[in-house]
């Protein structure tokens, strides 16, 4: 068991296909993670089940391993700090699940911003301009750059949720640059490809960080290190400025109106074609 | 019917199966002196940008590992919000704490008695009036020395 307990998760799924849905079954959604390098002990443990759940969980795998020969299940190693299932946030760590909800309300209207690409006028193309914006200064510089230069400095870069989580980010980046060049040359399905890929990518990411990750690292940061990250937050914050998460809000305020409108516009327009017929 | 104040009422626990380790000494963990809050000064060395333990007096006799699991590696104050007079001094030095000790975090913790979660208000209060902002978590305490609850409140 303990040889398939330090194995990463893709080559565990590869060699026994039904330990994917005995994950599933416990809310553990690394199975479609596109790195999968995350070893499954660390995965069950990330995961913080209960003592119960867990042994129960170890043992639907080493079923499915070792088709009902008896193997002795190890209990993995953890730090209990909150009982299993809670999630109560430090103030740093609120602080970014806090930004991520500007970043899901952009996300949320991705689909509507595809529908009504409009690269023909100057406004259209300043809505695509006003998102790269976004992603860039908030998304990126003002949230991303915490993570990667304060957060994550915390723990050891050779973790592979850590590695996970660099690798979202990057494929953003490369999201970002794509769409920059397909903008250039007035390319709309390279915008609109590229804009799906990257709502689907941060939906995921921001689920993993919300619900895995951070609980996982509040439960190893001690106390002093949870007053730095504040303290090394504020300060972060304090060097942007205020200035550039403001216009960030106000842009996808405006947008949301904007949205809203045309959703209005065309109700109306289905209404008047349904009274025609 | 009345039961009374939860805080003063009579309760026996020698029935109470011991369990753990007696075998072994432990070290002290604390770390300086005073530590009655009315007696220690905010500008004391030990509190600069220190992680500091504000304990309801109660606390440390009923923890069975209040050193090895709270004290240690942090600065001390102690008080009792039912009992204590001049509690707006209180407020004032934990104000101190805040913004001239540049303290790092402060932990309040405080017994499940109703009286105790003044202890936790007048951190709050402190916090509101202070210029910095620092995470405050308030850990709660049975009678029997069991956590109940452990959560950022500021």
């Amino acid at each position: 068991m303990e040889k398939y307990l330090n194995t990463p998760i893709k080559e565990v799924i590869t060699q026994f296909p039904q330990i994917a849905d005995i994950l599933n079954g416990y809310n553990i959604g690394c199975v479609p993670c596109n790195v999968g390098s995350c070893l499954l002990k660390d995965i069950v443990e990330i995961h913080n089940l209960s003592i119960e759940q867990e042994q129960k969980l170890l043992a639907k795998i080493a079923e499915a391993i070792y088709l009902g020969k008896k193997v002795a299940i190890p209990q993995i190693k953890r730090k209990p700090s909150l009982k299993a299932g809670q999630l109560k946030y430090s103030p740093p760590i609120k602080k970014l699940v806090d930004e991520h909800v500007l970043i899901k309300r952009w996300i949320a209207l991705v689909p509507e911003v595809i529908k009504n690409l409009d690269l023909e006028s100057e406004e259209g193309k300043q809505i695509i301009i006003n998102g790269l914006d976004f992603i860039r200064s908030y998304a990126d510089k003002f949230h991303h750059a915490k993570e990667e230069e304060i957060l994550f400095q915390y723990f050891d870069k050779n973790l592979d949720i850590i590695k996970t989580m660099l690798v979202d980010h990057e494929t953003g980046r490369s999201h970002v640059r794509t769409i920059v060049e397909a903008l250039q040359k007035n390319d709309k399905s390279a915008i609109s490809e590229h804009l799906n890929g990257y709502k689907d990518l941060l939906t995921e990411h921001i689920k993993k960080e919300d619900e895995i990750l951070y609980p996982w690292m509040e439960r190893n940061l001690s106390i002093r290190q949870v007053g730095e990250l504040f303290n090394k937050f504020n300060a972060a914050d304090q060097k942007i400025g205020e200035v550039v998460p403001q216009r960030c809000e106000k842009f996808i305020k405006s947008l949301e109106e904007m949205m809203l409108s045309e959703n209005q516009k065309e109700q109306k327009l289905q209404k008047k074609k349904e009274a025609i017929k | 019917m009345m039961d009374g104040c939860p805080g003063s009422k009579m309760q026996d626990f020698r029935e109470k199966e011991a369990k753990g380790d007696d075998s072994g000494k432990r070290q002290s963990q604390l770390r300086q002196w005073p530590i009655q809050l009315h007696l220690v000064s905010p500008m004391a060395p030990y509190y600069q940008k220190a992680d500091v333990l504000l304990s309801a007096d109660c606390v440390a006799y009923t923890a069975g590992d209040f050193h090895k699991d709270y004290l240690k590696g942090k600065s001390i104050a102690i008080a009792c919000p039912k009992l204590d007079e001049g509690q707006d001094e209180y407020v004032q030095k934990l104000q101190s704490l805040i913004d001239d000790a540049n303290i790092n975090t402060l932990t309040v913790m405080i017994m499940q008695v109703p009286c105790c979660g003044g202890l936790v208000a007048m951190a709050q209060q402190a916090a509101q009036q202070a210029k910095r902002k620092i995470p405050i978590k308030s850990v709660v305490l049975s009678l029997q020395g069991d956590i109940l609850s452990e959560e950022w409140v500021s």
